[in-house]
């Protein structure tokens, strides 16, 4: 806990310097740059210098004035190379890449194709099924995250500070360690097999919906097909939210049990009940997590690709990654799936920066 | 903490607590236990299913077993290879996992706490990265691999795996680097040790809970990684990872109808992943306490 | 057991995600293939035993799809065919485009493909790309049990037509051989104490006996809805001719508001009207409804004659399975009530930048003869497109129904070509209208409107290509 607190200190510091604990050296590079004059010599040898390790650092260098900053950079040139090699070659590559092979008619099955230039693009303006596509997927966008984001926040302050116990102010209810092991377990699963099992339980003659419905009474509400029908966006949705409510309850209980106990122990002096202690206390200070999150469950759902490729039929709904799944490979269209993928890049890029934009909020500082 | 309460301060002001927080507690309480049943439920199912033959699975897809038929464990193993596969798995995630961790953190390090030209961007193109639909990049990637020799690799699949976990991992582990008291690392450099020594010696194990949070993610999404090995591992079936195994596994069911077979391999598959997030799960919570992702 | 309709089994969908689909710069994809096609092979001396002059040293490499037909037939026609010829290299998958379609893009594929499966490659694709080798040259060879007769001769009907894509070079050779239609327990129908219906009064009769008697008349996988064209089709086709068919096949403009596709419509509609499709089905997969079917809650399913095989594990003993063909109209109908569609299936391709291309031609030629076609129909009890190699063969009871159905049928078969030639309109468009009409949601008239725009937006749209009966 302590250093949880001591912690936080710092970051505040941090973020207040803009650039961690690198501004005296940074400072102290500035002043000296004005000093002695750098001879050629040295001038290689501290080139020579940063690319050898430490222990070989000419000693004449070692103890020249410029040495830390070059250290420094030494340190982190030979830190990032290799991160920033493999992200480059095969993250970033391929992605620019990507941008290209959306203006040509490639078919995905040989070698040629030719450069089309924006007629993809053309193509998809006036594409319904790709709007009707993007317009699920918006759905999925908008209303995923609220409702993933509300059962974890609910579920995550019930088990940290929904019991109350005698002498202490906070405490999550009963067995909230159980809980929270069993509430991750649907993250254990890949997306393709909670598919599969989730649609055994639609299905309309033996699967568990229908006849849940059908034991509390409700048999009017049964359907004869769940997933073909417009319903198929709200089934999609149930499971999506399903599978990661549990990764929110665990990262936000975490968030929430880094709040200091004095916090929860003042609001209860004051007489402040747990829904007040919610709104007034815990959410303010879990709102740079619940951002992250949002994001991160927004492009969790823009991204509903296996769950409505296996749940949903062919002729049912489709989402953008669906529907370019089948552009590529059924319909033999890689290239226009390609500019559909760009489609989907841009959405989830605005999504992001609007997030990030509108969401951004003083921190509470602690 | 030091704050401590002698109970029965305001008796009037409890006792209306009390009340409501008994509604409340009932509702509440009832959720909780709604969706620990909901949670569970899905899984029960698969492990139950594992158990009995597929004619049973068919009339009755939420029974109980009667018999026990061991036959499907037998089977998924045997027949469909779930051993080997997860083998695979094993031996992938070994240097996937290790690479990710150290590249993760080595960048998520500097990016944290050095101050650089370029820092800023190189931090954005790396959490950039998280937004990136995996679906666009596949057949430019396809070719990447291909001309490196590293398509159908162990050596390949490995290196994708890292290149696609740095995203989430730099985006963790930069705040959680961020959270760590500056002064040790001034200290360090102060009595001489090497930046690369402070590193390795004083700032990784500090930052110990952050990285086992970090690593048990990505553990579970490199495990159940499915989309990067269908492209890039396609060469010998034996060289398979597990969800590619499984996936067969469900096709294979499609024609021969063996749905018992098929819950017992996704048991399998998902018994290692459950027991090490059982086993973790405490340095999970504490590791994103610590860090409380911003 | 998926034909070229392609039945898609839940997973597989899933399955097929990651695949690739392999754009590439020529150059990217020259130093891929690795020199691969330098060792290409020369065509050997042709003599009367190897009238396609296969190099007798020459390796073949086979890649068979390993669904429910297995693989077995092929390992065996292999062994015969190395008793004259190289090795061969023989492997099977489930997933052929995930495994294949890199190796078609690097010019280095193996020498025959057996494209089946919801994983299969987009056959059209490949032929626009120059991709497959024309078979004319072993259907114009003699055939492996008879030099005076040549392999054309020997072949089902329907079977060239089916490796045709508007033009006369046969691209593929479909090597099982399908009956659609309604698939039915003739214990069922006796219980019941009904004749098969011949026209739809009739058939509104057997569906009232039956309903009366708490059984379904119909039922059917609502997941994958162009089951129903298996007995829509050729029902459209028998109220109104085989004109009728090829004017939907080949996009023409109303093609879909002639009379006979209305009156079909409304047919099925009325059975959904009136209460005889099986509760649930709208939401079932092809496993379901089978499921269903096989426990004598419905009496006719709309399916290819692969059912048998593929639920064999739920028939009951009893169940004595068969096929009819779709009930007919009335006595005003075009073609007589045996017109049926029957196709040949499953899809074998020679690629044509395989190494060894007179060897694959060589190895179907071996699949074809009769030793391996038997061979074949008692291994998986699936007909081939073997003209009369089922003959005198112990059947299991849907599949002699199949062969006496498929006989009687005589010359008035169907060959409506949909679902290969643009399967998103069949499967999406004509799926999703049959499916949304049997639901109840549409009309037959909305249903209609619904394919008709479906079908103009498919003849407008320059990425599909197009094709027309020839």
């Amino acid at each position: 806990m302590e250093s949880g607190a001591e912690g936080r200190e710092d970051v505040a510091d941090t973020r207040e310097r803009a650039g961690g604990n690198m501004t005296d050296a940074g400072a102290a590079g500035r002043r000296r740059s004005g000093g002695d004059r750098l001879t050629p010599g040295l001038a290689l040898r501290l080139t020579v210098a940063f690319f050898l390790p430490p222990r070989f650092t000419p000693r004449s260098v070692r103890y020249d004035r410029r040495y830390r900053k070059l250290d420094q950079y030494r340190f982190i040139v030979w830190f990032l190379s290799l991160p920033v090699l493999v992200y480059g070659v095969f993250v970033v590559s391929p992605f620019l890449q990507a941008f290209f092979y959306s203006m040509t008619d490639w078919t995905g099955y040989s070698a040629s194709y030719e450069f089309t230039g924006f007629e993809n693009y053309e193509r998809m303006w006036n594409d319904d099924k790709f709007w009707e596509a993007t317009r699920n997927s918006l759905l999925l966008l908008v209303v995923a995250p609220v409702v993933t984001l509300v059962m974890g926040l609910f579920f995550a302050y019930m088990l940290t500070a929904g019991g109350r116990r005698r002498n202490e102010a906070v405490a999550g209810v009963t067995g909230s360690g159980v809980y929270k092991i069993v509430y991750f377990f649907p993250q254990v699963l890949s997306l393709a097999i909670i598919a599969v099992i989730w649609a055994r339980i639609y299905s309309p003659r033996s699967g568990a919906l229908n006849a849940g419905l059908d034991a509390v009474g409700l048999d009017s509400w049964q359907r004869e097909d769940w997933l073909g029908s417009s319903w198929a966006i709200w089934c999609v949705l149930v499971v999506l939210c399903w599978s990661f409510v549990g990764f929110y309850v665990v990262l936000f209980s975490a968030a929430m049990s880094a709040i200091p106990t004095e916090i929860y122990e003042a609001a209860r002096l004051d007489g402040a009940g747990r829904s007040v202690t919610f709104f007034r206390i815990t959410f303010p200070l879990t709102w740079e997590t619940v951002r992250t999150g949002w994001i991160y469950m927004g492009i969790q759902a823009l991204d509903a690709f296996a769950l409505v490729n296996v749940m949903v039929p062919e002729h049912g709904m489709d989402v953008l990654p669906s529907y370019l799944f089948e552009k590529s490979f059924r319909d033999g269209q890689a290239g226009y799936a390609t500019t559909i993928g760009v489609a989907l890049f841009v959405i989830t890029l605005l999504f992001a920066t609007v997030m990030l934009r509108i969401g951004r909020r003083d921190r509470i500082e602690l | 903490m030091s704050l401590t309460k002698t109970p029965g301060d305001r008796p009037a002001e409890q006792r209306r607590q009390g009340v409501t927080g008994t509604t409340l507690n009932v509702f509440s309480h009832t959720f909780l236990v709604a969706w620990l049943v909901m949670a569970a439920a899905p899984l029960l199912l698969v492990v139950l299913n594992s158990l009995r033959p597929h004619g049973d699975i068919v009339s009755e897809p939420f029974g109980l077993p009667t018999d026990l038929e061991w036959a499907n464990f037998s089977n998924a193993w045997t027949s469909a290879n779930i051993g080997r596969y997860a083998l695979n798995s094993l031996i992938i995630l070994a240097g996937s996992l290790t690479g990710t961790m150290l590249l993760g953190s080595m960048a998520a390090y500097v990016l944290a706490r050095f101050e650089f030209p370029g820092n800023r961007l190189l931090h954005l193109l790396f959490v950039g990265g998280m937004m990136f639909p995996v679906f666009l990049a596949l057949v430019p990637l396809f070719f990447v691999l291909n001309n490196l020799g590293l398509l159908n690799t162990r050596q390949g699949l490995i290196v994708v795996y890292i290149a696609y976990s740095l995203p989430f991992t730099i985006f963790f582990l930069v705040a959680f680097f961020r959270t760590l008291p500056g002064g040790v690392q001034e200290a360090a450099t102060l009595d001489g040790a090497s930046h690369t020594r402070t590193f390795f010696q004083i700032m990784l194990p500090m930052a110990k809970p952050g990285l086992i949070s970090i690593g048990i993610f990505n553990f579970l999404g490199q495990w159940n990684q499915f989309v990067l090995p269908r492209v890039l591992n396609v060469g010998d079936p034996d060289d398979a990872v597990l969800p590619q195994g499984l996936a067969a596994l469900m096709v294979q069911q499609g024609y021969e109808g063996d749905w018992g077979a098929l819950y017992a391999g996704v048991t399998l598959a998902m018994m290692p992943v459950l027991v090490v997030y059982a086993a973790f799960q405490r340095q999970v919570q504490s590791g994103l306490t610590a860090g409380a992702v911003r | 057991m998926t034909s070229k309709l392609n039945r898609r089994s839940l997973l597989t969908r899933s399955a097929a995600a990651g695949l690739l689909s392999v754009p590439a710069v020529s150059a990217l994809a020259g130093c891929a293939s690795g020199g691969g096609d330098d060792e290409s092979v020369e065509r050997g001396e042709t003599t009367d035993d190897n009238p396609l002059g296969v190099d007798p040293e020459a390796e073949l490499e086979v890649i068979i799809f390993d669904g429910g037909f297995g693989d077995q037939y092929a390992l065996d026609a292999e062994a015969i065919y190395q008793e004259n010829y190289g090795p061969v290299t023989h492997d099977k998958t489930t997933e052929i485009q995930t495994r294949l379609q890199p190796r078609m893009v690097q010019g280095d594929p193996p020498d025959v493909i057996n494209n089946g499966g919801a994983d299969a490659m987009d056959i059209a694709a490949l032929i626009r790309n120059g991709q497959v080798y024309d078979l004319n040259e072993l259907l114009d060879a003699p055939s492996l049990d008879d030099p005076n007769v040549t392999v054309r001769e020997t072949l089902m009907p329907s079977t060239v037509e089916m490796g045709q894509f508007g033009s006369q070079e046969v691209w593929r050779l479909n090597y099982a051989f399908t009956v659609y239609g309604q698939w039915y327990s003739r214990t069922a129908l006796e219980r019941l104490e009904v004749e098969y219906p011949r026209t739809w009064d009739e058939m509104i009769a057997v569906c009232e006996a039956a309903k009366r008697q708490g059984m379904a008349g119909w039922t059917y996988p609502g997941v994958y809805p162009y089951y129903f064209n298996f007995t829509l089709y050729p029902f459209i086709g028998k109220i109104g001719g085989v004109e009728v068919l090829q004017a939907i096949d080949n996009l023409e403009p109303n093609a879909w508001r002639h009379d006979a596709v209305k009156a079909a419509f409304e047919a099925y509609h009325e059975l959904a009207a009136r209460g005889y499709v099986l509760q649930g089905s709208p939401g079932m997969t092809h496993e379901e409804s089978q499921d269903e079917w096989n426990a004598y809650q419905a009496l006719f399913i709309p399916n290819g004659s692969w059912v048998e095989n593929e639920s064999r594990r739920n028939t009951p003993e009893d169940f004595d399975m068969a096929v009819g063909p779709p009930t007919g109209l009335d006595s005003s109908d075009a073609m007589p009530f045996e017109t049926l569609w029957a196709s040949a299936s499953e899809p074998f391709f020679v690629p044509a930048d395989a190494r060894n291309p007179i060897g694959g031609l060589e190895f179907l030629r071996v699949m074809l003869g009769q030793e391996s076609a038997r061979n074949f129909t008692e291994l998986v009890s699936s007909l081939t497109c073997v003209r009369g190699a089922a003959d005198g063969m112990d059947l299991p009871p849907g599949l002699s129904s199949a062969k006496a159905t498929f006989e009687a049928a005589g010359d008035n078969l169907l060959v409506p070509r949909l679902p290969d030639w643009y399967k998103q309109f069949n499967n999406e468009e004509v799926g999703g209208a049959v499916a949304a009409m049997m639901a109840g949601d549409i009309d037959p008239d909305e249903a209609i409107t619904r394919c008709q725009r479906a079908a103009d937006a498919t003849a407008s749209d320059d990425s599909i290509q197009k094709f027309q009966h020839v």
